[in-house]
């Protein structure tokens, strides 16, 4: 550590660390609430997919076993890296997330009715999951740049970098994860101090598109939803409606999560999930397995550790040592938080259905591994402030 | 050594963490939702969570139960049931475009009737607003009245659906084809009755053939696989081993209809579950329906039977046969009743071919034979039957076999409503038994003078001499004393000996008939003046005869007059005239007339009485019982009696009047009513034949028969009798 370095402000770009001999640290309690989620996950495929294909009872098992390993490594990798260096690469990271999403679009295989996978020899890649990582990082960038102006000049930018992203993957159709984007670019505007009134402003705003796209444009010959998602969120307002395919599906998996009662049925008697009542079994309502199979006791340990991850997402936050990791780890844990939310509160009966993967529990590569990548930038922020702290400490004593 | 700035931990700002608090408030919150509602879900209702589960994984298939036979007296099985092969096609499993063709016709047969119910309420508004208009009747002009009667045509008819010829698609031809080749039947017809089934009940399996052999049977059971939506089963038919004896008794069976679902008496009976329709399968519907079985299968969300023993166990319950019903019928006597009556109708100079008979225990109204004649093969019924061939045995033509004369056969009576008479005249004291009346042959009653059969004059004579001869005279001077009465006697009596008003026989579809009253006549002729003057018509001319009925005057005394003889307007059933028999035989006791005896188990080992306790009891004098018995025995056995020639020689006493009814302009009808006391068996026998001529010529000689029968008399002889009385 020379004398020479030059001081910088903290929301101007840091000098390189080369040659900085840092000491990362994983935050402990984090990692435990992503390994303990892996392994919930993995219990509940093993139950839920035995009989999916023919032959081969552990496919699922063994790739999301794959995956969760991978993911823990690009953890351990992305808490190495310095966040605050992504800042200079704002243009690439915003500019590279939206080039990937219009890339399926030219290369996407259609996936029941929706082209949101890229199709490679191992895996397939759901581009708008890492979206969801590049959208927080270079907003939060963005952000961070404007701080000296704030204003409705800021607010209206951020929405609006947000939106477009968001738009683009709600044609692929994609409406959870444009729902995400929206959810973060909020978080965002909400940790960075934005005035209530721009909130007020925005939620009438939205209000308004709401009602345009469910009620005024329909009405006008317009569809901007596809009928299936408005079926999907607006199904969960009159549930005892079994009729449609979305009410029924929501309808079996409250059946399946009340059926577990207190500490679940098992495997061998789960029958909601091994006779394919409960849809999408290993991955939008994977929660419901859990339920279904072990209670509420298992569901309990889930939201449990859920909660965890939330509380050390929202703990790095305020140690971080700049804006910068404060409004990533920000955006990163509200964004977990919008997506538990939507997926659980989807399988117990109180969302509508919008095909959110739960976090580090639904089957799938792609959200695994930016979730990992995600934690793994909180890691970073997390290393980062200890490290900052101690040279405090340190300059203290 | 300073550190550099942007190392120094900054100091959150009062806003972020106050941000991070809201954050962190909303996170809890959240949270707290997400529990309660996961703790509501699962502990709060898991329960009823895990039976929706249950009920969303079990499939219960029925297993039906076959029905309980129905035996005679003697444990004789009148109606049993066999195990038949019938074919059935699942519309779900047939071929897209045999199934879309079943869909768009009912789709166009509904859509034809919603036309015909616009009609309807079109025409609705159209009288409606036409009243409205004015108060005035509004003439309509030629236009209007075309419009209505358009109207009118299109509601009462829905338009008919041409059925669609069988799709083009090679493999509903060939299914079909195939199909009809093995059950001899034209695929056409398959097509038929496929698409208007499906198209009435869609998701209900058709049956396209019922009793099929068994060749054909193991061969669509063994290749399963090539006629996909074809299902060969196995089903309970009711079977009759003596045809059409009885046949009008036992009724039939039929899915239970959506109406009778909501019935309190069909409780717990499940959609699809086949019960008695009419007759004794009806009345004993819950001793002999039996309990169905059923098998729980475990299916996945797609409905496919799941294999694996482990998770998906399969339960059985048995179904169990019904209860067996013994009747107090005679099977015996039943055959002979039914060939006595085809022999008097044979026998008849009219042309006669339908009739009726009743015989029964007078003590207690145990039926012993009841039976209607021409019947059918009852064995038409146990399959799904034709129209065609429904409607033969409901024409004229053929004699309506299907109807069950002796309960629903409403006729007059003739001279056997005598004893109610004399009931009546008896003890309301307008006579004693040996008040004398001299007959002179004619009764005169105003302008009006009625006479006897053939102008006989029987000179001074009381009432025991009445019935013996069948004295008109006597009677209608009778019924003529009695209308002066207060309190229309002969109507009450009449109706307490169980006239116009259901017997309470354990059959549905009895028929109460009428015993004619000033009310009823008083009523009905104020209904045709009504509608005589609305229309503008003569008083009593023939157009107001057609257009509003035959009530042309109030009740009078010539009305009594003719009741007391047994003609006018009195319509009575022989089970009636039967009960009415056993209350002068039993001594004032008006029995319910009876089938069902016993309710067994399928062993035939007694399981639960069947009680018909007496509806009343009446409190005749023995004089006046006594004095009607001697009439009644003196004309089956004294000279001059108006059956003793049908009943020489026959070894007991028999007490017994004939009747003969006049019926317009249709030829007489021959009544006979008796009873014979036996302490150990004693009967009544009311026999009736539709255009039989006189009581004694074709009706009493069955009854003899019948009796002969009873007390195994070896006479086969058709006594056809000679008197010519009323």
């Amino acid at each position: 550590m020379s004398a020479t370095t030059p001081i910088t402000p903290a929301s101007e770009p840091p000098p390189a660390l080369a040659g900085r001999q840092i000491r990362l640290r994983l935050d402990p309690l984090l990692v435990l609430a992503a390994v303990g989620l892996v392994v919930c996950s993995l219990i509940a495929i093993k139950g839920a997919t035995a009989d999916d294909v023919p032959g081969d009872p552990h496919y699922y098992l063994f790739r999301q076993a794959a995956f969760g390993g991978l993911g823990l490594l690009l953890m351990w990798g992305c808490s190495r890296v310095d966040y605050s260096r992504l800042r200079e690469l704002k243009y690439v990271l915003y500019g590279s997330m939206i080039a990937s999403i219009v890339v399926v679009y030219a290369l996407g295989a259609v996936t029941k009715g929706s082209k949101r996978w890229i199709e490679t020899p191992f895996f397939n890649v759901q581009p708008s999951e890492l979206g969801k990582v590049l959208l927080v990082v270079s907003l939060s960038a963005f952000l961070v740049d404007r701080m000296r102006r704030p204003g409705r000049q800021t607010t209206a930018r951020l929405m609006l970098l947000g939106l477009v992203p968001a738009m683009l993957v709600m044609a692929q159709p994609d409406l959870g994860s444009a729902l995400v984007y929206v959810a973060g670019a909020l978080g965002l505007l909400f940790v960075a101090g934005t005035p209530w009134r721009h909130f007020a402003a925005l939620s009438a705003l939205g209000a308004v598109a709401i009602a345009l796209t469910l009620v005024a444009l329909p009405a006008a010959g317009v569809n901007v939803l596809k009928p299936y998602q408005v079926d999907r969120l607006t199904s969960f307002l009159h549930p005892s409606d079994v009729a449609g395919k979305e009410g029924y599906q929501q309808q079996q998996s409250k059946i399946a999560i009340g059926s577990g009662e207190k500490t679940g049925r098992g495997v061998a008697h789960a029958t909601q999930t091994s006779l394919n009542f409960l849809p999408e079994h290993h991955t939008d309502f994977i929660f419901a397995v859990v339920g279904e199979t072990y209670g509420f006791a298992g569901a309990a340990l889930v939201l449990s550790l859920y909660a965890l991850l939330m509380w050390r997402g929202l703990h790095i936050l305020t140690q971080a040592k700049n804006l910068f990791g404060a409004l990533i780890a920000g955006g990163i844990t509200l964004m977990l938080l919008f997506q538990i939310f939507v997926n659980v509160g989807m399988t117990v009966g109180i969302m509508p259905i919008t095909g959110v993967p739960a976090p580090l529990l639904s089957y799938g590569g792609s959200s695994m591994l930016v979730t990992f990548m995600a934690l793994g930038l909180l890691q970073s922020i997390a290393a980062q402030a200890r490290e900052a702290g101690a040279l405090k400490t340190r300059m203290a004593v | 050594m300073p550190p550099p700035l942007d190392e120094r931990r900054p100091t959150m700002s009062p806003q972020l963490a106050r941000r991070v608090a809201i954050l962190g408030g909303a996170a809890l919150v959240l949270f707290a939702a997400l529990f309660f509602r996961l703790w509501f879900l699962e502990i709060l209702s898991g329960n009823s969570y895990v039976s929706q589960a249950a009920q969303n994984r079990v499939r219960k298939i029925r297993i039906e139960a076959p029905r309980g036979d129905i035996v005679d007296r003697n444990g004789r099985t009148l109606v049993k049931t066999r195990q038949a092969a019938v074919v059935q096609v699942l519309p779900n499993l047939l071929p897209a475009a045999e199934r879309d063709l079943a869909a768009t016709y009912g789709q166009r047969v509904s859509a034809a009737e919603r036309v015909r119910l616009a009609a309807a309420a079109q025409l609705r508004d159209f009288d409606r607003t036409r009243r409205k208009g004015s108060r005035k009747r509004h003439r309509l002009n030629a236009a209007q009245t075309r419009h209505r009667r358009v109207l009118l045509r299109g509601s009462r008819k829905a338009k008919a659906v041409p059925l669609p010829p069988i799709p083009a698609d090679p493999r509903v031809r060939r299914l079909f084809d195939r199909l009809g080749r093995i059950l001899a039947i034209r695929p056409a017809t398959i097509h038929r009755r496929v698409i208007q089934q499906v198209a009435q009940t869609p998701y209900a399996a058709v049956t396209v053939k019922t009793d099929i052999g068994p060749a054909a049977f193991n061969y669509l059971l063994e290749r399963q696989a090539e006629f996909p939506g074809i299902r060969p089963e196995v089903r309970y038919l009711r079977s009759y081993p003596y045809g059409q004896l009885a046949a009008q008794l036992f009724g039939t069976l039929g899915e239970i209809s959506p109406h009778e679902l909501k019935l309190k008496r069909y409780r717990g009976v499940q959609p699809g579950v086949r019960i008695g329709k009419e007759g004794l399968e009806q009345a004993y519907d819950r001793y002999l329906r039996g309990e169905d079985g059923y098998y729980r299968q475990v299916v996945d969300a797609l409905g496919r039977a799941c294999d694996d023993p482990v998770k998906c166990a399969v339960r059985r319950v048995k179904p169990q046969q019904g209860q067996q019903l013994k009747l107090t019928l005679d099977l015996g006597l039943q055959r002979a009743a039914t060939q006595a009556v085809e022999r008097a109708a044979a026998a008849s100079a009219y042309g006669a071919r339908a009739g009726a008979f009743v015989a029964m225990d007078p003590r207690n109204g145990d039926v012993l034979a009841l039976g209607s004649v021409p019947s059918f093969d009852a064995n038409l019924f146990a399959k799904p039957i034709s129209q065609e061939t429904y409607d033969r045995l409901s024409s004229d033509a053929a004699g309506k076999p299907l109807l069950d004369r002796a309960i629903a056969g409403v006729y007059p009576t003739g001279s056997t409503f005598k004893p109610i008479t004399s009931v009546a005249a008896l003890e309301s004291g307008t006579i004693t038994p040996g008040t004398p009346y001299t007959d002179t042959g004619s009764f005169k009653l105003g302008p009006q003078t009625f006479v006897n059969a053939k102008n006989a004059k029987y000179g001074t004579i009381n009432i025991v001499d009445a019935l013996r001869v069948s004295s008109d005279v006597f009677f209608y001077n009778l019924g003529n004393q009695l209308y002066g009465q207060k309190g229309q006697v002969l109507q009450t009596w009449a109706r307490r000996l169980g006239l116009g008003r259901p017997t309470g026989i354990d059959l549905p579809g009895e028929f109460a008939g009428l015993v004619p009253d000033r009310q009823w006549r008083d009523h009905g002729f104020r209904l045709y003046e009504q509608c005589r003057k609305k229309y503008g018509l003569g008083f009593q001319s023939q157009a107001a005869l057609f257009k509003c009925g035959g009530i042309d005057r109030g009740y009078s005394a010539g009305d009594n007059v003719n009741l007391a003889v047994g003609q006018g307007d009195l319509q009575a059933t022989p089970l009636q005239m039967a009960t009415a028999y056993s209350a002068v035989e039993n001594g004032g006791k008006v029995v319910t007339p009876h089938l069902g005896s016993e309710i067994e188990s399928g062993q035939g080992s007694r399981l639960q009485g069947l009680k018909f306790p007496s509806r009343r009891t009446l409190g005749i004098s023995d004089t006046t019982l006594n004095t009607i018995r001697e009439g009644l025995h003196q004309a089956a056995s004294a000279q001059g009696g108006t059956s003793a020639d049908v009943f020489k020689g026959f070894p007991y006493p028999v007490y017994g009047k004939t009747g003969t009814a006049e019926r317009g302009l249709n030829p007489d009808q021959s009544w006979y009513v008796c009873y014979v006391p036996n302490p150990a068996r004693p009967i009544v026998v009311a026999v009736t034949i539709e255009r039989g001529g006189f009581g004694a010529e074709t009706a009493a000689p069955a009854a003899r028969l019948i009796l002969a029968k009873w007390f195994g008399v070896n006479d086969s002889a058709f006594h056809a009798g000679s008197d010519t009385s009323r």
